[in-house]
């Protein structure tokens, strides 16, 4: 049985306050934490700079990637995702494995499902908030000393020492996993990370009404012989009545074309393969995952200027297009060699097959008819529009 | 085909500890509310089973009877422990391929549609055309029509009492209800694929609906009964506490881990459950030594107990692969075995294909020859079964049921009431039960 590790024991610092107040104090901490550039190595970027709260936590603008280190000019490989609604309910990484072996086979349904970050590499919040304090094209921290040290500085070290302790500064490691866990702790627990307030929201309350356009486009979007969005970006209630996250965490490999626009992709010989690496390492012998991406929540989705993991699409209509056109018009979408549309080109040849042909719309081919039309398109893309909180501004140019 | 219309009637009297009599019937016209047949009943003398009064069924995940009997070293306590506590049926068979057809014959009788033998991926109405010979709901979909009749509707009116115990229901409050957990009607079924363990919910989700199948009957889901009895397993423990808490009919559905569905078993990185767990017969035999005990030490249970442990469906299956025009065909069959006569029903053809499309370049296509589910094996355990019986009588999962219904006296439902079908009998039960 894994284990989530959040259960670790505050009561010895704050020996008198109810489990809810310790934790409370915790996130408290994590809350600082999260918003501090001074634990960067430029001294500029936080966790909020990528993941600003404006933004429901996404990018601020409509760079496909952002860039860090000590210059804050090494850039990343793939495009923000908005921190919001998923992280409590994101399950780790996980594929399940029937016994049966035919039944492995056959299942095409299941697939690899949860984990944190675009390719689910990582199972808790604390586990992938270590990563961007050493990324290099983050906050390129050169070992676990130079964070303890920058979190000795911070004015916040008191409150680091009332929630763990007056010894927390006596292990470098220690008091970074802390910091850590503290930063977990404010992004499950800060009702800025879960605010529903959308029209949607209201909707399923009762206490808005869709335009016909919108109530059109939420139509087109959840029909599976339509835009069948719905399949993965989840749009129903839940047993209890809970709102949708517009997500179900499954990974997909939709092709999206290959990005010009990232540095990275200079290089011919480099593919971003999501679930085979290059950032996540374990399973780079399963070529069948090479491709795939964590399916993001469409939350707060028209508010964002990047899309996909590669930020290829700068604008909503254009990533709703390519859904409905990749196969029927695939020139649009990916470049031309010889005279030749290349399809898929964000994948190495040998693994292109790899593409998603299963979920429609995907399934369509080249003469059939679109799943949808230029008007339901449109609609669905009004329908998205009410996925926006009310505290979100839209993200710059 | 036209559907014929017409209500199959099978009714056991049951009389005494000693003997009855089984009168298989034909069937009689839509609507006809008489308990008597169209055509002349053939007698059949059947001793009656032992007074057992607490039925407890444990279904597991998936096995071939060579595998769980036979081979394998994961499930020492079934075998080592459990086997020679009480009977074998080497012949056990389940009826279906691939899960919910299976779980649906045992409660009811009713054999597969298109949509149960493919698990119902979707929680759609049945649209019922006709009722056939054996109470066979003629139709396609999934959660029959109030008229169709399960066991748990049978012993209600007979003043049992019975409860479906069903592993991780409701740990996902967002995913199904913790009792009579079911998507709406109509909707895609949420729960066809285990949830791993989150922050907001720290055990995971590993229940299936498709291994509960109370809740694809009208006559149990548009009632209050489903609430009060279809319940997460964490309510079994205070159950089994006495013997007036302790329902006549148990059913115990383990998560998609516990029942071995899940994992190979072997513990190896990325082929065990959701939750880290190996899964496999590893993992249900530790959910049997866990749960057994209990079950076995319940006054209930002491007092006129039957435990029953056995499997949905086999798997067991060959592979053959084959390439043209730039597209590979992988093609999996079942054979499909069965016992005792099993009919087809009036819904599914054998044999039968169904196509998996993964990539323009690849197909599998999963072949069932035969009707049955090939063969599983199960467990009895009770003080009125003789310690280390092995019965070589062909039975499955309709054999079950009817062997269920005549311990309580009512009459047969569906294929458990299929002329010549043989309950449990002598070759189960020690003679000083008669």
């Amino acid at each position: 049985m894994w284990s989530l590790g959040l259960g670790f024991v505050v009561s010895a610092a704050s020996p008198t306050a109810s489990a809810q107040d310790a934790s409370s104090a915790i996130a408290a901490v994590g809350r600082r934490v999260f918003f501090d550039p001074s634990l960067s190595a430029s001294g500029r970027m936080s966790c909020a700079t990528c993941h600003d709260p404006a933004h429901a936590y996404g990018p601020p603008d409509g760079s496909a990637v952002r860039s860090g280190g000590k210059d804050l000019k090494t850039p990343g490989t793939r495009a923000v995702p908005s921190l919001r609604y998923t992280l409590n309910r994101t399950p780790f990484f996980s594929h399940e494995y029937p016994s049966n072996a035919i039944e492995r086979m056959v299942a095409v349904e299941s697939v690899p499902t949860g984990g944190f970050a675009w390719d689910g590499r990582h199972d808790t919040l604390h586990d992938q908030a270590a990563e961007p304090l050493f990324a290099a094209p983050e906050m390129a921290n050169a070992d676990v000393r130079a964070v303890a040290d920058k979190l000795a500085r911070a004015p916040y070290a008191g409150e680091l020492r009332a929630v763990f302790g007056a010894d927390v500064f006596d292990d470098a490691g220690g008091v970074v996993k802390k910091a850590l866990l503290a930063v977990e702790r404010f992004e499950l627990e800060d009702a800025s990370f879960h605010p529903f307030t959308s029209k949607f929201d209201a909707y399923l309350d009762g206490k808005a009404t869709l335009s016909p356009a919108e109530a059109r486009g939420l139509r087109w979007f959840s029909d599976p012989r339509k835009g069948n969005c719905g399949a993965c970006h989840r749009v129903t209630p839940g047993a209890d009545g809970s709102h949708p996250l517009l997500t179900d965490f499954t990974f997909a490999a939709p092709a999206v074309p290959r990005n010009r626009e990232i540095p990275a992709d200079a290089d011919p010989a480099y593919f971003d393969l999501g679930l085979c690496g290059p950032l996540r390492q374990d399973l780079k012998g399963d070529s069948k995952g090479c491709g795939s991406f964590k399916t993001p929540t469409l939350r707060n989705v028209a508010s964002r200027r990047v899309f996909f993991h590669n930020g290829r699409f700068h604008t909503l209509r254009e990533a709703v297009r390519f859904y409905v056109e990749r196969d029927l018009h695939p020139e649009r979408f990916y470049p031309r060699q010889n005279g030749a549309v290349v399809l898929y080109d964000d994948l190495p040849p040998a693994l292109r097959g790899n593409a998603d042909h299963v979920d429609p719309p995907f399934t369509r081919t080249p003469g059939a008819a679109p799943a949808l039309t230029d008007a339901e398109v449109e609609d669905v893309l009004a329908f998205l529009s009410t996925l926006t909180d009310a505290d979100v501004e839209p993200a710059r140019p | 085909m036209a559907p014929l219309i017409g209500r199959a009637i099978m009714k056991t009297i049951k009389v005494g500890a000693v003997a009855g009599v089984l009168l298989a019937c034909g069937f009689a016209g839509i609507g006809a509310e008489r308990w008597a047949d169209a055509r002349p009943c053939e007698k059949e003398e059947v001793p009656a089973p032992p007074q057992i009064k607490h039925v407890f069924v444990i279904t597991l995940e998936n096995k071939s009877y060579d595998d769980t009997f036979g081979t394998s070293t994961q499930d020492p306590y079934l075998r080592g422990t459990l086997v020679p506590m009480g009977a074998l049926l080497s012949q056990y068979y389940a009826t279906g391929h691939v899960s919910l057809d299976n779980y649906i014959s045992m409660i009811s009788g009713q054999s597969s549609t298109l949509e149960t033998q493919a698990d119902c991926a979707s929680f759609d109405d049945f649209q019922l055309t006709g009722v056939v010979a054996n109470g066979q709901a003629v139709g396609t979909g999934c959660v029959y029509p109030k008229r169709i009749k399960a066991l748990p509707n049978q012993l209600a009116e007979a003043g049992y009492t019975w409860r479906a115990y069903m592993e991780d229901m409701g740990n996902d409050p967002a995913r199904e209800s913790a009792t009579c957990g079911h998507v709406p009607l109509d909707a895609v079924d949420v729960t066809q694929q285990p949830e791993a363990p989150s922050a907001a919910v720290p055990t995971g989700d590993q229940y299936a609906g498709r291994h509960n199948p109370f809740i694809y009957f009208h006559s149990i889901i548009d009632t209050p009964e489903c609430d009060a009895n279809v319940v997460n397993l964490n309510k079994l423990d205070a159950d089994l506490g006495a013997v007036r808490t302790t329902p006549n009919f148990v059913f115990i559905t383990p998560n998609l881990c516990d029942d071995g569905h899940d994992g190979d078993g072997t513990g190896a990185p990325g082929k065990g459950c959701v939750t880290g767990l190996p899964g496999g017969l590893t993992t249900s035999d530790a959910f049997l030594q866990t749960w057994v005990p209990k079950i076995l030490a319940s006054p209930a249970y002491k007092k006129d107990g039957l435990l029953i442990i056995n499997f949905d469906e086999s798997a067991t299956a060959s592979l053959t692969s084959a390439s043209a025009n730039g597209l590979t065909t992988i093609t999996a069959t079942f054979d499909g075995d069965s016992c005792c006569g099993q009919e087809l029903g009036p819904n599914v053809t054998r044999p039968a294909t169904s196509t998996f499309v993964v990539s323009p370049t690849l197909t599998y296509d999963l072949v069932t020859v035969g009707v049955g589910g090939d063969r599983t094996g199960a467990v009895l355990i009770s003080k009125f079964i003789t310690p280390g019986t092995v019965s070589s009588t062909p039975y499955n999962h309709y054999s079950l049921l009817r062997s269920i219904e005549d311990i309580f006296g009512v009459e047969h439902l569906g294929y458990a009431g299929q002329a010549g079908l043989k309950p449990f009998g002598g070759d189960v039960y020690a003679k000083r039960g008669y």
